[in-house]
């Protein structure tokens, strides 16, 4: 009897194991691995995305916003007049990325990091999304008898992303922004907000983005809500996206706080470009 | 009595010890065009090998491929292999006149046949490779090609000059005694 139970015991397990050989030795489970490609640029249209410059990747970016189409084709929609930013950023390692900027709007300067603080993992149930803190001085030159200090702005941002499936994601990002000066006609030095951002994939290799900041408290009369609807569009080593926007400065302070409104909107691209080095 | 017998007959697979296995072998591959090298490593493969009846299989994470280029390995994961529907590579198969060979220090060369599954595509392959024992552990190396349109790997036209359309295999694994 005992070994007809050694039979059914043994036997059984047998059978599973001559199907497959890998049951001879599988007892560990596959890892958990982190959730990439949630977003294919570190910009989703205006706003930061939780993407970064890769490890040992200098990521160089060119903005180019055209001038309002307000005209018409008087300037063929604006396409004769330009703001440009150039984007440099260094990924240190996984987590960690340092960057630069200088764009032609208000001739502003700037320096950022992006720190990963979570990442969203394939497996584990409870990994809701990736968080990544971003932070940023300005410098704007545009005045040239200004005091040094009355030049910075700052901002922090808390990018959070999931990327729900392989076609859609979506970002809500915590916003401040601290004016070191302020115009005679503003109130506040720090502004808050909360932006939504998020990504569906057309193809494999092309998306549609938005994105927009709610205003969090008072705001003067000429403020208007920021918004971007975008395209992406990823040729191997580059990402191109085209986009319509109401605001023409690139850097985080003029994107959120001096976008325009009315007929006042802006064609423009951003170009992504990765260097290994 | 019999039953005792049956017993045995049972148990002999379970401790034969006939199974080498590894879950660190290398795989690599590399695609080379006259406008770009792309290559990655991978230390990740799981490869079992029944010596009784010279049954092999092995499984490759697609994500454990290593990149020089961090965008590269994104596309090959997201663009290429799609990695979050098809995890893994797999070969299921057999070494070819398994009964004849007889593994030694000196390698020798064999003849592998089975099943490949990349992408979700299977084929039935058929490679060369040698195999020798080493310190009590059978190594197995191969050097083979495949064609990505037979696993349904796509390349956008604008990309067509930048990736080859057959990519060399190499795999190097040490198996060691279960």
């Amino acid at each position: 009897m005992i070994e007809l139970i050694f039979i059914i015991f043994f036997g059984s397990s047998i059978c599973v194991s001559q199907e497959d050989l890998f049951s001879y030795i599988d007892d560990i489970e596959t890892p958990s691995l982190a959730v990439q490609g949630t977003f294919k640029a570190t910009r989703i249209v205006n706003a930061q995305s939780v993407e970064m410059a890769r490890k040992n990747t200098l990521e160089f970016i060119i903005f180019h916003r055209f001038g309002s189409m307000r005209n018409g084709f008087y300037d063929l929609y604006g396409l004769d007049e330009a703001s440009v930013r150039f984007d440099l950023s260094y990924g240190i390692n996984e987590k960690f990325s340092l960057g630069f900027g200088r764009s032609s709007f208000m001739k502003t300067y700037d320096l950022f990091y992006k720190i990963k603080l979570l990442s969203q993992k394939s497996k584990k149930r409870f990994s809701l999304a990736s968080v990544v803190l971003f932070s940023k001085v300005e410098i704007a030159m545009i005045n040239k008898n200004e005091k040094f200090n009355n030049r910075l702005v700052y901002d922090a941002q808390l990018l959070i992303a999931r990327k729900i499936n392989q076609s859609i994601s979506i970002q809500i990002m915590p916003t401040v922004i601290h004016k070191n000066s302020i115009q005679w006609h503003e109130i506040y030095n720090r502004l808050y907000s909360m932006g939504i951002g998020g990504r569906a994939k057309v193809t494999k290799r092309v998306s549609l983005n938005v994105d927009t900041f709610f205003p969090l408290g008072e705001r003067v009369g000429s403020y208007n809500q920021s918004w971007g609807f975008g395209c992406d569009i990823e040729t191997g080593g580059h990402v191109f996206q085209l986009l319509l926007t109401n605001a023409q400065g690139t850097y985080e302070s003029s994107y959120i706080e001096k976008s325009r409104g009315g007929s006042d909107m802006f064609f423009g691209f951003n170009i992504t470009r990765s260097f290994s080095i | 009595m019999k039953q005792i017998i049956i017993v045995f007959v049972f148990l002999g697979p379970l401790f034969s010890n006939g199974i080498y296995f590894t879950r660190s072998g290398f795989v690599s591959f590399f695609s080379t065009t006259p406008i770009e090298d792309i290559k990655a490593k991978n230390n990740q493969v799981t490869c079992v090998l029944d010596t009784e009846t010279g049954k092999t299989s092995f499984r490759i994470p697609i994500r454990g491929f290593v990149f020089p280029n961090g965008l590269m390995q994104e596309h090959f994961n997201e663009n290429y292999l799609e990695s979050e529907k098809y995890p893994n590579a797999l070969f299921n198969g057999s070494i070819n006149n398994w009964k004849e060979i007889a593994i030694t220090n000196q390698p020798q060369e064999v003849s592998i046949s089975g099943e490949m599954t990349i992408h979700g595509v299977t084929n039935f392959i058929k490679e060369t490779g040698v195999i020798y024992k080493n310190n009590n552990k059978v190594n197995g190396n191969a050097t083979f090609r495949i064609q990505l349109e037979d696993y349904d790997v796509k390349i956008p036209k604008i990309l067509i000059k930048n990736i080859a359309e057959s990519v060399e295999i190499k795999m190097n694994l040490e198996l060691k005694k279960k």
